[in-house]
């Protein structure tokens, strides 16, 4: 299937190279935001994200000194780490904001009523006073530490089992698929039939209505919103599975009528005339012959919907209503997202949570994609 | 677990089963709680079989807070609650009332919204007994009933909605130990607190984290400067004029307002990152320039809720702590306060949704979520000695000691102004456009809509 | 019942409809109204000939009617009537008052500029993918990666970029790439989504970005559709690579190019999440789509909110009529 033109081998790496380049491009921001998905808020908000495979020197804000105390002699002591289980290495630290790298590691800092206050380049600290610690205000310390690539899988587990989401996530999957499925089936169904009369049969008025599907093309999706949830309230259909198949069979007919009858136009007219000629039925015409030839085209256009119907949040929202178990997944994931907005973080995670169905989909698909291409050049 | 009468209703409850059911976060009978008055009430309803559904501004950990009031609710009367949000919820409630779908109760945090609704038709009013009420048993009763009170579609004022969670917005934060370390005071005026921003700018440091970023409502925490600049210096007739549009938008004395908000932000030296940065800083992430080290700020202007964006594990009082947001000694206007807040009202007449308002009556609806955090009431019926943490009791003490209370202008405002021109007006202005300049735009946009 | 079985069942119930409908209406026309037998034979096929387009269109006619065009003639009354006068007929005064807003006039200037860049760059880019991508072994790997952005949703895709154009202050460590790269080429760091007109451009690449997968999807297909006949011919007759493309290919796929073209016009028409997310028609980037949603939910003036929605209608007429004119060719 490749090399059907020329065959210059510094073109192929022209090609290759390009190729690469245009991927990269393509990819870089999506890495950004998987890579961002494994990192905490702090260091998404502190660092770029291509910094944090490799060791970073940066101030660190302040710790504060924790832990029990226990005596010694006649000293109160405490002693802990400043970063536990991540083998940062302290170049320089201090207790006060104004000169956060006023000491080495292993200085002693002396500060009030004979406290003492040292840590080492490994972060660990040591805090003593000759009295108790009991209801004193311990001290900040502020260091400068170099620390190894860290990355967490919390985000993924606050988004996919944490208390807010994670009682519905698997819940709110399964709606997803409830509303995606029947939503892409049923308008490429109603779309396919109605695309064919459009391209290959005569009656008056054809080009009137081509000229209506792609006018209605544009109809922003907000206006018909309050309509028809109205239309849905008076007809009993009310908030539910069928209003929203229903609604994105009708959002979605457009496109798929659009795209299905350009792709049908297409097709050899020699084979519809012959199958004619020998007597077949415009149904038989299309279900046999037209139906399978249009394979890349139905896939394609499905791969739009189901992508559109499993990202899509207002229509749902709408149609199908708020309560918990009908939730749809992109709108769980939005109420993981505090009142007042989104952290990156989850923001981040929630994404690659939504993205891992269509991407499957349009990997499995897009095999089918290429057979039914095959199929179809086959003459 | 103690379970005297109510066991039948909990059983009840927990055959229903929420979702989201949790468990009741205080044992009923345990603490400083008015459990009378929640026995009393459970008593009284008996809700059995019936759903009610509230549609709310809550998501994330909010939610959780407000599913564990709810909980109580439920278990109480036997109702099946049911709680939803959206992230777009201001635009999911009208499409859903203008429908004809809308949830039993609905809780939203802009009284100019509501004032939409009712003068469509779609929310019923609350009676002249709940106006009474609220009168009577929250703390300056009367601006509360004002509050939730408009214009229906008969003409008729009426009190509509029940003012329920509120939020304190003059609060000025900061992190307690750097003022130490550099040997700052809390200012008491707003004099003094202009001398320190310029003081702090002298000596090479930044005073102030201020960001407008909100996504497609970008430049909201301006207005809340500005109507805080408003109060500090105009009486509390002229903001209520301002925010009526008595006087217009473009008045000297809003312009004043403006240009005091521009004293702090458009000035390179007392804005981190300078004011270029201002209106793209999201304010979410503003006030980490507080903890940042070497730290970037050293005041950040906020209402109540911000500490949910402070780093994880941020103790308030001791990490971080905030102070009234001052006014001016010279100009003898008291203490005024700008606030915000919640009013629940009802979009789908129902027992149930009755009941869920006098829920919202008993102190036992304020105290769970006060003792959690993040919950501030008027209600002198419920026992302050509950709140959460001593912040939220310090925040309930400014509350108390305002000499004047103001809700949010722009949430009182219509949406085209007050969600609208209001924070692209102010975008514009720290992006160089002058007060007037801006001020004239933004009453465009009201005589727009007239 | 489980959602799920119940997701079944419908899918079968669903499809077993339209199925049955469309084999069914079939029979009853041929069959039983006009039966192709008896004296009338001729009469009656020419007659079932004619009823059969509009059983074949019946189900999505009626879906387009009542989810698509009667919310359009819904929005059109509301343009010219007025909802706080109780919905009087007011004329174009909507129209008016939208034309006298600056707002209105920067949202035309801005919609324009989308409607040339976007469609241009993804159908170019799009192609050029395709083409590359149809000549190397890992192509199918490639154009899967290129058309990931196809798979994240409006708002995700605001979030990636977002990150990708992030300013921080002078000083501190950039996390945005664009900014990273321009500080370590010696610029200052810059607030890239406020400096007009080039912010329009960067939400712009947003929308490029997602829809070139698209695109290039398409546009493949119909490069492997084309008879390698003509490409052999080309070939023999010694023209070079990209006299192929240019001369022989391109030209035999133009009605796909226009296809695609004009499909990512429409959705550049109705893109708003896009800017809405990032800068919300602020700092000059305000597009219509947008205009419209802000009318219509933030200050619920549905006359001018209407009114709006059906600018964008007029603006899609020249598509409309091109595919009118089109469609008369083919008949001929």
């Amino acid at each position: 299937m490749d090399n059907i033109a020329g065959t210059k081998s510094t073109l192929t790496w022209a090609v290759h190279l390009s190729v690469a380049l245009l991927v990269a491009l393509w990819l870089f921001p999506t890495v950004g935001l998987l890579v961002s998905s494994f990192r905490t808020g702090e260091q998404i908000s502190n660092s770029g994200w291509w910094s944090s495979f490799s060791a970073q020197e940066r101030q660190a804000p302040a710790i504060r000194v924790a832990g029990a105390e226990r005596q010694e002699g006649a000293l109160y002591v405490i002693e802990g780490e400043l970063y536990p289980d991540t083998g940062a290495a302290v170049s320089a630290w201090g207790t006060s904001s104004r000169a956060p790298e006023a000491y080495g590691p292993g200085d002693v800092a002396e500060l009030k009523d004979g406290w003492a206050l040292s840590v080492d380049a490994a972060g660990r600290y040591r805090l003593t006073a000759p009295q108790s610690f009991e209801g004193e205000r311990l001290p900040r310390i502020f260091s400068t530490a170099t620390a190894p690539p860290e990355f967490t899988l919390d985000n993924y587990r606050s988004v996919l089992f944490g208390t807010t989401a994670g009682t519905g996530v698997g819940q709110a999957f399964l709606n997803t698929l409830t509303v995606a499925i029947p939503a892409t089936v049923i308008p490429i169904l109603v779309a396919a039939f109605a695309a064919y009369a459009l391209a290959w049969m005569e009656f008056p008025g054809r080009a009137l209505l081509v000229a209506a599907v792609v006018g209605l093309l544009v109809v922003p999706l907000q206006l018909a919103l309050i309509p028809l949830l109205q239309l849905h309230n008076d007809i009993g259909i009310g908030k539910g599975y069928l209003g929203v198949w229903l609604a994105h069979t009708g959002f979605g007919l457009p496109l798929a009528i659009y795209l299905l009858r350009n792709y049908m136009v297409g097709l050899p007219r020699d084979i519809i005339e012959c199958a004619r000629v020998d007597g077949a039925t415009d149904f038989q015409v299309f279900v046999k012959i037209v139906l399978p030839l249009s394979f890349p085209a139905l896939a394609s256009f499905a791969i739009f919907q189901f992508l559109w119907t499993w990202n899509d949040l207002l229509v749902a929202l709408v149609f199908l209503g708020t309560d918990d178990d009908t939730l749809v997944l992109t709108a769980r994931l939005v109420n993981l997202l505090g009142s007042r907005g989104g952290q990156w973080e989850i923001l981040a995670t929630s994404a690659f949570v939504s993205i891992a169905v269509p991407l499957l989909v349009f990997f499995a698909m897009q095999k089918y994609l290429v057979r039914g291409l095959l199929a179809g050049s086959v003459k | 677990m103690k379970r005297s009468f109510l066991s039948g209703a909990a059983m009840l409850a927990l055959t229903a089963g929420t979702a989201q059911a949790a468990d009741m976060v205080f044992a009923p009978g345990e603490g400083g709680f008015n459990w009378d008055s929640y026995n009393a009430f459970a008593a009284a309803h008996d809700l059995s079989g019936e759903t009610v559904n509230i549609f709310g501004p809550w998501r994330g950990d909010d939610q959780q807070l407000v599913e564990s009031v709810l909980v109580y609710f439920a278990e109480a009367t036997g109702a099946e609650v049911s709680y939803a949000s959206s992230e777009t919820y201001e635009q999911q409630i009208v499409i859903d009332t203008e429908a004809g779908s809308p949830p039993n109760i609905a809780i939203l945090p802009q009284p100019g919204l509501i004032a939409d609704l009712v003068s469509k038709g779609f929310v019923e009013p609350l009676g002249a007994e709940t106006e009474a009420w609220l009168k009577e048993n929250y703390a300056a009763g009367e601006s509360w009933v004002s509050l939730g009170s408009y214009t229906g579609p008969d003409g008729e004022s009426a009190l509509y909605a029940f003012p329920y969670k509120i939020d304190v917005k003059s609060l000025v934060w900061y992190v307690p130990e750097n003022f130490e370390d550099a040997g700052y005071e809390v200012p008491e005026t707003l004099e003094d607190l202009k001398a320190l921003t310029e003081q702090i700018a002298e000596e090479g440091e930044t005073p102030w984290c201020i960001g407008l970023g909100s996504g497609g409502a970008t430049g909201w925490p301006a207005t809340d400067w500005v109507e805080d600049m408003m109060l500090r210096t105009q009486p509390p007739e002229v903001y209520d004029q301002w925010v009526t549009n008595e006087i217009p938008f473009n008045d000297p004395k809003v312009v004043g307002a403006i240009d005091e908000f521009g004293w702090f932000a458009k000035n390179d030296a007392y804005v981190a990152g300078g004011t270029g940065a201002v209106a793209t800083t999201d304010f979410r992430e503003s006030p980490l320039g507080l903890f940042a080290s070497p730290s970037q700020c050293y005041l950040h202007h906020q209402a109540s809720f911000i500490p949910t964006f402070f780093p994880e594990g941020t103790e308030l009082g001791l990490d971080a702590d905030f102070f009234y947001m001052p006014a001016y000694e010279g100009k003898d206007l008291g203490k005024p306060v700008l606030g915000a807040g919640t009013l629940a009202f009802i979009t789908k007449d129902s027992p149930g949704a009755r009941a869920f308002i006098e829920f919202l009556k008993t102190p036992i609806a304020h105290e769970i979520w006060m003792a959690q955090s993040g919950f501030l009431t008027p209600f002198k019926g419920a026992n302050a000695e509950l709140y959460g943490s001593p912040p939220l009791k310090k925040q309930g003490e400014i509350l108390l000691n305002a000499t004047t209370f103001r809700f949010d202008g722009s949430d009182l405002m219509p949406g085209a102004v007050g969600a609208g021109s209001f924070w692209t007006g102010m975008v514009d202005y720290v992006g160089g456009k002058s007060a007037e300049e801006v001020a004239t735009e933004i009453q465009n946009s009201w005589d727009g809509i007239k | 019942m489980h959602p799920a079985l119940q997701a079944v069942l419908t899918i079968v119930i669903g499809v077993g409809g339209c199925v049955g409908y469309f084999w069914g209406a079939n029979q009853i026309l041929d069959k039983l109204i006009f039966p192709a037998r008896g004296a009338h034979i001729a009469r009656n096929i020419s007659r079932a000939n004619m009823v059969r387009p509009w059983l074949f269109l019946f189900p999505a006619l009626f879906a387009l009617g009542l989810y698509l065009a009667y919310p359009v003639v819904a929005t059109l009354w509301l343009s010219l009537t007025d909802r706080d006068q109780g919905g009087a007929f007011v004329g174009l005064a909507n129209y008016r008052q939208m034309m006298g807003e600056p707002k209105f006039w920067e949202a035309m200037r801005n919609n324009m500029l989308w409607l040339i860049v976007v469609p241009a760059a993804s159908t170019g880019f799009g192609l050029l993918a395709a083409q590359l991508t149809d000549r190397i072994r890992w192509g199918n790997l490639a154009k899967s990666l290129v058309f990931m952005p196809m798979a994240i949703s409006f708002v995700g895709a605001s979030v990636i970029w977002k990150l990708v154009y992030d300013f921080r202050p002078e000083g501190q460590d950039q996390i945005g790439v664009l900014n990273a790269i321009w500080v370590a080429l010696g610029g200052d760091p810059q607030t890239w989504l406020t400096i007009t007109p080039w912010n329009n451009f960067l939400l712009m690449v947003v929308l490029i970005w997602i829809q070139t997968g698209f695109a290039m999807v398409i546009l493949s297909a119909a490069l492997r559709g084309i008879p390698e006949e003509t490409v052999e011919a080309a070939i023999v007759d010694g023209a070079n690579p990209f006299q192929i493309f240019f001369r022989i290919k391109v030209p035999q796929i133009m009605p796909t190019i226009v296809v695609v073209w004009t499909t990512i016009t429409l959705v550049v028409l109705k893109v708003f999440d896009i800017v809405l997310a990032m800068t919300n028609g602020q700092w000059e980037t305000q597009v219509l789509a947008n205009y419209m949603y802000d009318k219509m939910f933030r200050a619920f003036d549905w006359g001018v909110g209407s009114a709006a929605a059906m600018v964008i209608m007029i603006l899609v007429l020249p598509i409309l009529i091109w595919n009118v004119l089109n469609a008369r060719k083919e008949m001929r």
